[in-house]
């Protein structure tokens, strides 16, 4: 108790808008304030984190996300916005009238033509559902009665950075805390030997895009929220292992002695930061025993290997991600992001999108049927998509063989499953150039704000208070939206 | 007060007003107002703070044997004056007065007639006689029950009533659609502002025929076309509008009981359809029976109170026990396989055997002390036992768990004997159910026993077969 209150007083623990705000007060009342009562002027404690009482606010219908997320945005042209006309106006220049004048990036801004194109690949109608999904998805296909697949997202971004921050943590600007550490900030971790918020990154051949950390981090959030990286190889998680000669109780050691120094620096500072260190350190230690426990999959059996296609027995595939993706969410981790590398076509789409799709198609459908017979879609909201949409008209040389396609921040399509989503929707609807939402659009602010609610979160009340302003994964936008939901 | 001059003018004011008001009173029916005057009702609600304020003051200095300014009684009578005359055009905007609005009405008045006594009495210095205290006495009781009344009309009859439980009657097996279903709706969200004592825009929602006919915007509800009946447009409307109902600050209906609302006013808005005459596949059966079942809220309101404190001693690295929402006292419990497991990791739960809602056990080496001690886990919805060493010996017990909705027992050794178990359990919904000793044959009859409950066999064996296939992606 004497030690939480030295903690408490710590003059470090005042920041200049603290200082000012007590000095308004006046300093006579000040010291005389703070000499009857000590806790006068402190706010409490729900003020200074911003963190409501009582989370989740209500019930929640997921108690997982899995993200799987298609780095450098796949086309919704070679994928589920199955648009008939682009074959009948092959060429022809996009219209005006559907164009508007929308901004464009450097890259196609200054062509003279926007030439209509095509997908080289077929698409079907699959499952009750009759959901149009495209021929390089021959898996995911199979599961079309289970995945709700929204066709009408949008976003202000049009470059991949600023669009992938911006998909992570509500802003395009970096900084903020990405949504993972958000859910783990909200709703704390479900098994104590595991981060509540786990990123698991892999590389198909096609054109990619930088992956940087700043998309987990945990921005302003205790830094104990980010996403921690596991790696394929011998160390999922760099420097958990003990170095050789090092027993385990050694090292119990060590961490004892070191936390206790800590806790003094603690107290002469003030600096919650080394909570969050202390608390780092005894979660590696037992990582050190959960994480490669985690990781084996040298006991699931031959059907399930069969299940995600063989690539799931190689470490740092899709598919061992996906495979590891179940496991994590089995063991108790709220939030699991994969990012899959490649997707971004400005050239050699159909080549490049054939071997990304190859890479993701099995895994991403064997997940989903794998979570639903383990009764686990039920609570585990799956989700698949990039960070926009590509457009409708050939990026560079008109030629059908061998086309491009130049980012699209007005319309794309992403696809989601289980967690209390409708299965088997077709949400949205684009024009029938597919270039513009013309019927229930869904913006990233509302996706964040339906993710939250399914996680039991209501968007508007989760917020941290930073440098005098209020902030939530949603600032001030977004929307649950309810037709979405089962 | 020595300008008598000026003080005379004040009592020709009060007397002016006070026959104005007892000739409003006894002529009510035969009053019609102009606009402007029956908006002038409306500022009601604004003045009627000041003659209670000012005459209880003045009450409190007579019985208190102090002398009471001229002026306090002046301002307070001519208040209580203009605050019952402005009630009296406020009420005449409801065509039909309710016993609330009646005795409000009355009393305000007698209220009003009292304090013009009292001032008079004040005035002829008669204001320390004996019976000028018992005035004072009941104009302080009529004063508080005036107001009461007022009360009521606004913010609802049981405004006051101590918060106690709602009793809720049993919604019975075979409901009739409107009085059963639809009034209860209706009574929940709705009644409140539109029944006899405070009848907003001139609609009552107390009974079918008074929906039918509607309020100062026509008919509620069409029978037959819920599209076009106002109820249901406001009720779509956002709520941030103007016109949607409830208003701001009320409970809002679910989304569920808007479509029962919708499909009853489709089938034609009758008050004998019976739950019985619908047909399997009409929506409205699906929505009754969801309606029926009752709110986990309030089930979980009733589970004994679990303190914080109790929930982190009882938790450890491998066990978390979580409420489901909020503060609410139910529980679920996710263990995972510490390096040495013990079964009193389970059977140290006990405590709060009570508000275990969901558990989640698998993979643990759990065994009959376990299953034993589960099974006293009475309110237990969901449970997950895959991927454990049970087998028919130890799923015996499961039968008493009669609020089990959800059983994850895949990967296991049990066999048919547990499927006999399960096929008595009335409100099981799924099951998962592969990688067991179950036959065939067990399986046929627990779906022919129980055609609703979801049985999970694992994966489709041909999609498995078509997955397994290499390389199905056509590379150009």
């Amino acid at each position: 108790m004497e030690e939480e209150k030295k903690k408490s007083e710590n003059p470090l623990k005042v920041n200049r808008r603290h200082f000012f705000s007590q000095l308004s007060v006046g300093i006579g009342s000040l010291a005389l304030g703070s000499l009857l009562i000590p806790d006068l002027f402190k706010r409490g404690t729900n003020e200074t984190t911003g963190l409501p009482l009582s989370l989740p606010h209500f019930a929640p219908k997921a108690k997982r996300i899995i993200y799987l997320f298609q780095a450098g945005a796949p086309s919704q042209f070679e994928t589920f916005d199955y648009k008939p006309i682009l074959r009948k106006r092959m060429g022809e220049d996009l219209p005006e009238s559907i164009r508007k004048g929308q901004r464009l990036t450097n890259m196609t801004a200054n062509q003279d033509k926007f030439p209509l194109m095509p997908p080289k690949i077929g698409f079907k109608q699959h499952g009750e559902s009759q959901t149009w999904i495209s021929d390089f998805f021959p898996h995911i296909a199979k599961i079309a009665d289970d995945i709700t697949v929204i066709r009408s997202m949008h976003t202000e971004a049009i470059n991949h950075d600023p669009a992938i921050t911006f998909f992570q943590t509500g802003s395009q600007i970096s900084g903020r805390p990405s949504m993972g550490s958000w859910m783990s900030y909200g709703l704390g971790n479900e098994n104590k030997n595991l981060p509540s918020f786990v990123v698991l990154t892999s590389r198909g051949k096609g054109n990619s895009q930088g992956l940087y950390s700043k998309l987990w981090s945990s921005g302003f959030l205790d830094s104990k929220h980010q996403g921690v990286l596991l790696r394929s190889g011998k160390d999922p998680v760099l420097y958990l292992n003990d170095p050789d000669g090092i027993s385990r109780s050694d090292k119990r050691h060590l961490l004892d002695h070191v936390s206790s120094l800590n806790k003094l620096h603690h107290v002469e500072t003030g600096d919650d930061e080394i909570e969050s260190r202390i608390a780092q350190y005894e979660m590696a230690y037992r990582m050190q025993m959960s994480v490669p426990d985690v990781m084996d999959i040298s006991k699931e059996p031959q059907s399930i290997i069969d299940l995600y296609g063989e690539d799931c027995q190689v470490p740092g595939t899709y598919a061992a991600n996906a495979l590891q993706a179940r496991r994590l969410a089995e063991n108790g981790v709220r939030f699991i992001q994969l990012y899959h590398q490649g997707w971004d076509q400005h050239g050699n789409l159909h080549n490049e999108m054939a071997g990304q799709a190859k890479d993701v198609d099995q895994a991403s459908a064997a997940l989903v049927m794998d979570l639903k017979q383990r009764g686990m879609l039920e609570d585990t909201l799956v989700i698949w998509g990039g960070e926009f949409g590509r457009g409708n008209f050939a990026q560079g040389k008109f030629d059908p063989e061998n086309y491009g396609r130049d980012h699209h921040p007005r319309a794309f399509s992403i696809w989601m499953a289980g967690g209390g989503i409708k299965p088997g929707l077709n949400y949205g609807k684009t024009d029938e150039f597919g270039y513009n939402v013309v019927e229930n659009p869904v913006h990233i602010n509302d996706f964040h704000a339906t993710l939250m609610h399914q996680m039991g979160i209501d968007h508007e009340q989760l917020i941290y208070k930073y440098q005098g302003r209020r902030f939530r994964l949603t600032d001030v936008a977004g929307n649950v939206v309810k037709d979405l939901l089962a | 007060m020595t300008d008598s001059n000026n003080s005379r003018w004040v009592d020709y004011v009060i007397f002016g007003l006070s026959i104005f008001l007892i000739f409003c009173l006894i002529f009510e029916s035969y009053i019609e107002l102009p606009n402007l005057v029956a908006w002038l009702g409306r500022w009601h609600p604004v003045v009627l703070h000041f003659p209670i304020v000012l005459l209880l003051i003045a009450v409190f200095l007579g019985l208190t044997g102090k002398t009471i300014p001229k002026l306090l009684l002046t301002i307070a009578t001519i208040a209580a004056l203009i605050t019952a005359i402005s009630g009296f055009f406020l009420g005449t905007e409801t065509s039909t007065k309710g016993d609330l609005l009646f005795w409000h009405q009355w009393l305000g008045g007698g209220t009003a007639i009292l304090a013009v006594i009292w001032y008079w009495l004040h005035a002829s210095d008669l204001g320390g006689k004996i019976y000028t205290k018992a005035l004072q006495v009941a104009l302080a009781i009529i004063i508080g029950f005036t107001g009461h009344y007022g009360g009521m009309v606004t913010h609802g009859e049981e405004f006051l009533a101590l918060p106690t439980e709602k009793r809720q009657e049993e919604i019975p097996e075979n409901p009739l659609i409107y009085k059963d279903i639809v009034a209860r709706i209706l009574d929940e969200s709705c009644v409140n502002c539109h029944n006899p004592n405070k009848q907003k825009g001139e609609l009552l929602m107390t009974s079918l025929s008074q929906l039918l006919k509607g309020g100062e915007s026509g008919a509620t509800i069409i029978p037959g076309n819920s599209e076009e009946s106002e109820l249901i447009q406001r009720l779509h409307l956002p709520v941030s509008d103007e016109k949607h109902m409830p208003p701001e600050g009320e409970k809002n209906l679910t989304e569920n009981e808007i479509q029962i609302l919708e499909r009853w006013i489709a089938l034609g808005a009758s008050d004998t359809l019976r739950f019985s005459h619908l047909d399997n596949d009409e929506p409205l059966a699906a929505l009754i029976e969801k309606f029926k079942k009752p709110d986990e809220l309030r089930t979980w309101a009733e589970l004994p109170a679990v303190a914080d404190t109790t929930i982190a001693r009882l938790s450890s690295d491998y066990l978390t026990i979580k409420r489901l929402a909020g503060n609410v006292d139910a529980l679920s419990i996710n263990m995972y396989k510490p390096p040495e497991y013990h079964s009193d990791l389970v059977t140290k739960l006990k405590s709060i055997a009570q508000n275990i809602i969901e558990m989640d056990v698998s993979g643990l080496p759990i065994s009959q002390v376990e299953m034993g001690q589960i099974a006293a886990f009475e309110n237990l919805e969901w449970l997950e036992i895959d991927g454990t060493p049970i087998t028919d010996a130890e799923t015996d017990t499961l039968k008493v768990l009669s609020k089990l909705r959800t059983l994850k027992i895949y990967d296991t050794q049990i066999g048919d004997n547990t499927l006999s178990v399960i096929r008595n359990m009335g409100d099981l919904e799924q099951i998962y159910l592969w990688k067991t000793e179950v036959t065939e044959e067990a399986l046929q009859q627990l779906r022919i026993a129980n055609p609703s409950l979801q049985i999970n066999t694992g994966i489709d064996p041909e999609i498995q077969a078509s997955f397994a296939k290499k390389d199905s992606v056509s590379k150009n």
